[in-house]
């Protein structure tokens, strides 16, 4: 493991101070309470069954310069950023491949996690997505038109307030189409979080937390994300972790395929958005390089009359 | 000097075996499909699988012209040793290991009939309680023999220690965990007996020179002993005449 | 897996059986192939288990540790999932080439084994905040036969359930720290209680249908398969059959391989998964009972490798 030595790294044994706040110690009863208030709304005053709405402002293409094609997602707190490349040979590879391959690479910033500060070299949980984030977007690309060259996509996550991975996959499918990299359908992705018989549409960290810890009754909980190409009706990638049983995993499915299908016309007005404001922006280029080389040919012509008259 | 105590005054060792005695060998033959050759060997509490890929085309970087590239890995599995090891291989001892398994296998197999070819040995330490290396190195050979693999003659591997008793040297055969522990000296020998040559030879610490000749011939002979229950065990595997590779698998 | 090569006419060999719900090796689709399976077979180990589905092969050893807890969960221990590929199960192992599988595996063990419903962390605590018991459970793949998942999983429950803890007094002592006293009596011990456990079910999508139990010839026909990884049921794990039927919920389902499925299709196969971890989890507990029946009463002879 590669050690961050620019950085000074304290004592491995060393803890925030956040565990000697009152808000660390709350039992698991009151922080499922505090979930909800008492009408049943949460906190950020969604109902239970909205999901962050991923609006114009927020999701945008054409994020980092460098790259082929990018995009940024912003579920309200949960932040974003993914940049897709060029298609290269795969590296140290013996053998030719049919299909081209994905790779993908999930990062958190370092001051992305409210809990802890994540660590510089990659740990499990990002290992963890970033296989979840390929196997979701293998089944959209049209592989077979690139054998043997692999599609570099790279996930930053800015700040993680819940349902990162869904984010995840939602702005590698829109930096995807934007690098024109061929695909079979929009992919998009949503996430459920489960907390006894409540199921909370894209939940949030704190959602998520309390639906991850195990309750010392029999009941439902966990976490549910699932991707979906939605104009094909395929799942591309379904991941539980907790314990529930199968009615609960039955209705979570349902919401999750109306919500993965209520994302596709979001996206695809941002994809057209996208096409819109390139295509003009390059007409707009065009014009002021047709200005400009009028008003070089002008000077031209002063310049030339210049000469003939000395 | 190592401790007396290795030998009690009835003339025997700490497990109860007398100085010349090797611990118990059991062994299999084929114990795996799918490579082209396995075995298993129990030697006491040490348990050791090998397996054997090959003979087969020799990558381009490391393929020789006039003989076969034997290729070994020796691992040892995470719960072989009394403390949980945190990497199966890499380490620098189980790299040593394989380049004396590798040693004292390229001398057993001929290698001159495969030119341009390589030869995978693997070889797993499930249990480690003494002598890992003699017992890989014997588990291997049987695996080689099932993979059919010519060799020249069988490749043994014992290790020998020194105790005293009354005041007289006594070389101790087949040195167990605890004889090792107790920081004696401690031979091994890999070697092919019937030809009487010696194909590896490794000792660590101090050892007069008087009495190298009484603990490597104790050794030797000790290869002679494996050698034979080896050869037993092949027979007997071979008169079954019917191996799990001759079920035919779709 | 190592060598395998199908020409397109097996393939379609095997797609036809699957679909007339007779496979090449005669079973249904919703058959297990022959197991055997033996516990206590390493000695260094607190537990032990060794499996052998067809050609799959699994060695599980389960270690225990003192470790101190966690702050965030100061009454529960900790249980780590370790899995080494072995290059005896084919040479693409080698060295560190076993890597990505391995680590494929034991994020999905860890994430199935994470709810307390499915193993309950509480019983491995020492003393609150202070001390617990750490399990590494070690697993081996030392052949390939299709189906790892599953055999994992079965290994691993098997292990655990013959897996003993040493009995430890605990007392705090002056300045906080904790002293431990163990037993010297090897047999002064207490069992996991792992009933819950969760085994893993692959579902190999071939065709339209979706078989249990893939061998490899028929995993390399399949672009996608459905792992759901099922709560065990405790009352198969005892003696007094008195505990109540508990069980059957989900604590994993992922998705392996480059295709995708309908939903309808996914929801078949977690069905058809849960009937087929109910059968299975059964199945292992009677034959786990047993064994330890039977090496109550007599030294049991351990046959290890040499059958």
């Amino acid at each position: 493991m590669p050690l961050d030595y620019r950085r000074f790294n304290g004592p491995e044994d060393s803890v925030s101070y956040k565990r000697f706040t009152k808000d660390y110690l709350k039992s698991y009863d009151e922080l499922y309470k505090e979930l909800l208030d008492d009408n049943g709304v949460r906190k950020d005053g969604r109902a239970l069954s909205e999901a962050r709405s991923m609006c114009m402002f927020f999701a945008r293409t054409d994020m980092v310069s460098q790259a082929k094609g990018s995009a940024y997602v912003e579920l309200r707190k949960t932040k974003v950023v993914c940049s897709v490349f060029d298609p290269r040979e795969i590296p140290h590879q013996n053998e030719f491949s049919q299909l081209g391959q994905i790779f993908c690479e999930v990062k958190f910033a370092p001051f992305s996690c409210p809990r802890r500060r994540r660590p510089h070299a990659p740990d499990a949980e990002e290992k963890a997505l970033s296989v979840a984030l390929r196997k979701a977007l293998e089944p959209t690309v049209c592989r077979h038109l690139f054998p043997n060259y692999q599609v570099d996509v790279f996930i930053y996550i800015l700040e993680h307030d819940g349902a990162c991975l869904s984010a995840a996959i939602n702005a590698a499918g829109l930096a995807l189409a934007d690098a024109a990299v061929p695909m079979y359908d929009i992919v998009t992705a949503c996430s459920v979080a489960i907390v006894g018989d409540r199921l909370f549409v894209d939940p949030t960290e704190a959602e998520e937390h309390v639906a991850t810890i195990s309750p010392e009754t029999n009941s439902n909980h966990g976490v549910i994300t699932m991707s979906m190409l939605s104009e094909l009706k395929q799942i591309s990638d379904f991941t539980l972790i907790g314990s529930m049983d199968t009615e609960c995993v039955n209705t979570a499915m349902d919401i999750l395929e109306k919500e993965c299908e209520t994302l596709v016309p979001q996206i695809q007005k941002i994809l057209v958005t996208n096409v819109v404001k390139s295509f003009e922006q390059r007409q707009r280029l065009e014009e002021e390089a047709n200005d400009r080389e009028q008003a070089l040919n002008i000077k031209m012509e002063e310049w030339r009359k210049l000469l003939n008259a000395g | 000097m190592p401790g007396p105590d290795l030998l009690s005054s009835q003339g025997l060792r700490l497990d109860g075996r007398r100085p010349n005695e090797l611990r118990r060998i059991r062994c299999k033959l084929g114990v795996f499909a799918q490579p082209d050759g396995s075995a298993y060997l129990e030697q006491g509490n040490t348990k050791v699988l090998a397996a054997v890929y090959g003979p087969h085309q020799a990558s381009k970087s490391k393929s020789l012209q006039d003989g076969v590239v034997v290729n070994c890995q020796y691992s040892m599995a995470t719960f072989s040793t009394g403390e949980r090891k945190n990497h199966p291989r890499g380490d620098r001892k189980s790299q040593e290991m394989s380049m004396h398994l590798r040693q004292a296998l390229t001398a057993a197999i001929k290698t001159e009939l495969y030119p341009r070819s390589q030869i995978d040995i693997y070889v797993e330490v499930l249990q480690a309680d003494g002598g890992a290396y003699c017992a890989s190195v014997n588990a291997a050979t049987l695996a080689l023999i099932d993979a059919g693999i010519p060799l020249r003659a069988y490749a043994c591997a014992c290790s020998a220690s020194m105790a005293w008793r009354n005041g007289q040297p006594e070389p101790l055969l087949d040195v167990g965990h605890v004889e090792e522990a107790a920081g004696g000296v401690v031979l091994t020998v890999a070697s092919l007996p019937s030809t009487g040559s010696i194909g590896l030879i490794e000792m660590s610490h101090r050892l007069h020179m008087d009495y190298f000749d009484v603990v490597l011939s104790r050794a030797m002979q000790g290869c002679k002993d494996i050698e034979v229950i080896l050869d037993r065990a092949v027979r007997e595997h071979l008169a079954e005449g019917w191996t799990k590779q001759d079920v035919v698998v779709i | 897996m190592a060598g395998l090569l199908l020409s397109p006419t097996e393939k379609v060999f095997i797609v036809h059986g699957v679909q007339e719900d007779y496979r090449s090796d005669g079973r249904s689709n919703i058959d297990y192939r022959p197991m055997e399976l033996e516990t206590d077979v390493v000695s260094h180990a607190s537990g032990s288990a060794r499996l052998r589905l067809a050609n799959t092969d699994i060695l599980v050893g389960v270690k225990t540790e003192i470790d101190v807890p966690s702050p965030e969960n100061p009454d529960l221990g900790k249980i780590e999932f370790f899995v080494d590929c072995s290059a005896n199960a084919t040479p693409e192992f080698e060295g560190r080439g076993g890597e990505q599988l391995a680590i494929g595996i034991s994020n999905l063990m860890q994430r199935a084994y994470h709810s307390s419903q499915a193993f309950n962390l509480k019983q491995l605590c020492i003393f609150e905040s202070k001390q617990c018991w750490k399990l590494y459970v070690d697993i081996l793949i030392l052949e390939c036969g299709g189906n790892l998942c599953d055999a994992v999983s079965l290994a691993v429950k098997a292990a655990l359930f013959n897996t003993r803890i040493p009995f430890v007094k605990a007392a705090l002592m002056d300045g906080g720290n904790v002293d431990l006293q163990l037993s010297d009596d090897p047999y002064d011990s207490k069992l996991l209680d792992v009933g819950s456990a969760p085994l893993q079910v692959t579902l190999c999508k071939i065709g339209d249908k979706c078989v249990v139990d893939p061998s490899a010839e028929e995993e390399s026909c399949s672009v996608i398969s459905v792992i759901v990884g099922i709560t065990g049921n405790s009352s198969c794990f005892s003696e007094d059959n008195s505990s109540p039927d508990t069980g059957g919920k989900f604590t994993t389902i992922d998705m392996n391989g480059p295709g995708s499925v309908a939903p309808k299709t996914l929801k078949d196969a977690i069905n058809q998964g849960r009937v087929a971890a109910k059968l299975l989890d059964k199945s292992l507990g009677e034959a786990l009972l047993r064994e330890r029946q039977e090496s109550v009463k007599l030294k049991k002879y351990s046959y290890g490798f040499l059958k």
